[in-house]
């Protein structure tokens, strides 16, 4: 592993090294055990316990959360110990080494460690070749994943447009009266034209306050009857109509 | 092999959205015989390699993808406005080797390999999709299993789980180590 914590101070006068912060114990531990040129088959635990400890003790730089799992650590090595100090009954079998379980974990983790050099390698080697990043498709219109409009939104838009036409001052003179039926006629017919409407465009079109009134109850009436269909492509866009499939397929 | 096979090859490469496996190609492309596509595409893969070009095409993720050049980075970059790319943390590269080669694994078991909480990293590399869960172990309280995910083969340029570093490559790496704590210091 070329990644060992470890860095040199340039004025020697002894022999300084300054840890940096660990991963693990595990990581500690394999420091501690190359630092000192173990065997990691045959970990003196004496030595490999008091070095874990004084470091503890030393290190404030370790992470206050991680401070348990280095503790845990350090009670398994005493443990350890205490199991190779105390006087059997019968001599240990072949493999019953109470160091086993440590051996066998540093073991694998060395392994990870290492395979974790080669993939940092790759990772550097790919994160320097770009592809194509895909966009996602964009939504087809009417498809069900846009946001149905609620009634109150639609008049919410409606008043505002009402406003403006106000503001207009309108002095149009005209007997003509509108019908609901020849406004959803109207309406229809353009959505089978255009496909679909802006709802604030479409008011705006409407040349006095009373059509643009009869339209949008057109409108609504037939949101209402489900031949069309109102809806937001985001919040705070602007309100299409658009004629239902279904409705599209019985015509 | 067919007239304009290669360029056709070269087309759907072009337009696929991820890596394009070479079973996709030849199914495709059945109206020509399989080994004709895939002498195809093993010519297409020269020619770009040698051609003076900007791209290459790799296999990566399990299928042919077009790729810049490395050398060509700096100005990829300047163009996307991105520094640098981040890199893994020490923490997230244990953990996803971990799972990648003890997978299907539990949260449970990676702490212990690691002697280390690793539920904060597992959550970071699930939201960046390296890893997915899979399902739920049959055992005392039923704990989620993870996966390496096709994401992960691409990050790192693998084709498949296959491609992971080998014992021998490990050993050769910690049998390398041994050599350099041996030698006397100065």
């Amino acid at each position: 592993m070329n990644d060992v914590p470890l860095r040199e101070t340039e004025n020697s006068e002894s022999y300084q090294v300054r840890l940096e912060v660990f991963e693990g114990p595990l990581d500690l531990l394999l420091f501690l055990i190359r630092k000192k040129k173990i065997d990691i088959h045959n970990i003196p635990i004496a030595v490999i316990t008091k070095e874990y400890l004084e470091y503890l003790g030393r290190e404030e730089q370790i992470n206050l959360d991680r401070e348990a799992e280095f503790v845990l650590m350090a009670a398994l090595l005493i443990h350890i110990k205490s199991q190779l100090l105390l006087p059997r009954e019968q001599p240990l079998g072949e493999g019953e080494d109470p160091r086993r379980f440590l051996v066998d974990q540093l073991v694998e983790f060395q392994k990870i460690k290492a395979a974790c050099s080669i993939l940092k390698e790759r990772e550097e080697g790919q994160l320097s070749l770009w592809t194509r990043e895909a966009l996602p498709p964009l939504p087809e219109p009417a498809e069900a994943d846009l946001v149905e409009v609620s009634l109150f939104d639609l008049a919410e838009s409606f008043f505002i447009l009402m406003k403006r036409k106000e503001a207009e001052n309108f002095r149009v003179v005209r007997g003509k009266n509108f019908s609901l039926e020849e406004k959803m006629k109207e309406i229809i017919a353009a959505l089978e034209k255009e496909g679909v409407l802006d709802f604030l465009e479409y008011f705006n079109r409407q040349e006095t306050l009373e059509e643009a009134i009869v339209s949008f109850f057109s409108l609504l009436e037939l949101i209402k009857v489900r031949l069309v269909m109102a809806v937001q492509e985001r919040l705070f866009q602007t309100i299409k109509v658009w004629l239902r499939r279904e409705s599209q397929a019985r015509q | 092999m067919a007239p304009g096979l290669k360029e056709i090859v070269e087309a759907l490469i072009f337009v696929s959205l991820e890596p394009l496996p070479l079973e996709k190609i030849t199914e495709t492309l059945n109206d020509f015989p399989a080994a004709e596509v895939e002498q195809a595409v093993r010519d297409l893969v020269e020619s770009t390699a040698s051609a003076e070009r900007g791209i290459s095409l790799i296999q990566s993720g399990g299928g042919y993808v077009f790729t810049t050049r490395p050398e060509f980075d700096p100005w990829v970059r300047r163009f996307l406005k991105i520094d640098r790319k981040s890199k893994l943390s020490s923490a997230s590269l244990e953990t996803l080797s971990i799972v990648a080669y003890h997978q299907p694994v539990t949260l449970s078991e990676i702490s212990a390999l690691r002697n280390v909480d690793s539920s904060y990293t597992i959550k970071t590399l699930l939201e960046k999709k390296l890893v997915k869960i899979t399902g739920r172990k049959k055992s005392p309280g039923n704990p989620l299993i993870y996966r390496t995910t096709e994401r992960f083969l691409a990050y790192f340029g693998l084709n498949s789980l296959d491609e992971l570093p080998t014992e021998e490559e490990i050993a050769k790496i910690l049998g390398e180590d041994k050599t350099v704590e041996q030698a006397p210091k100065p």
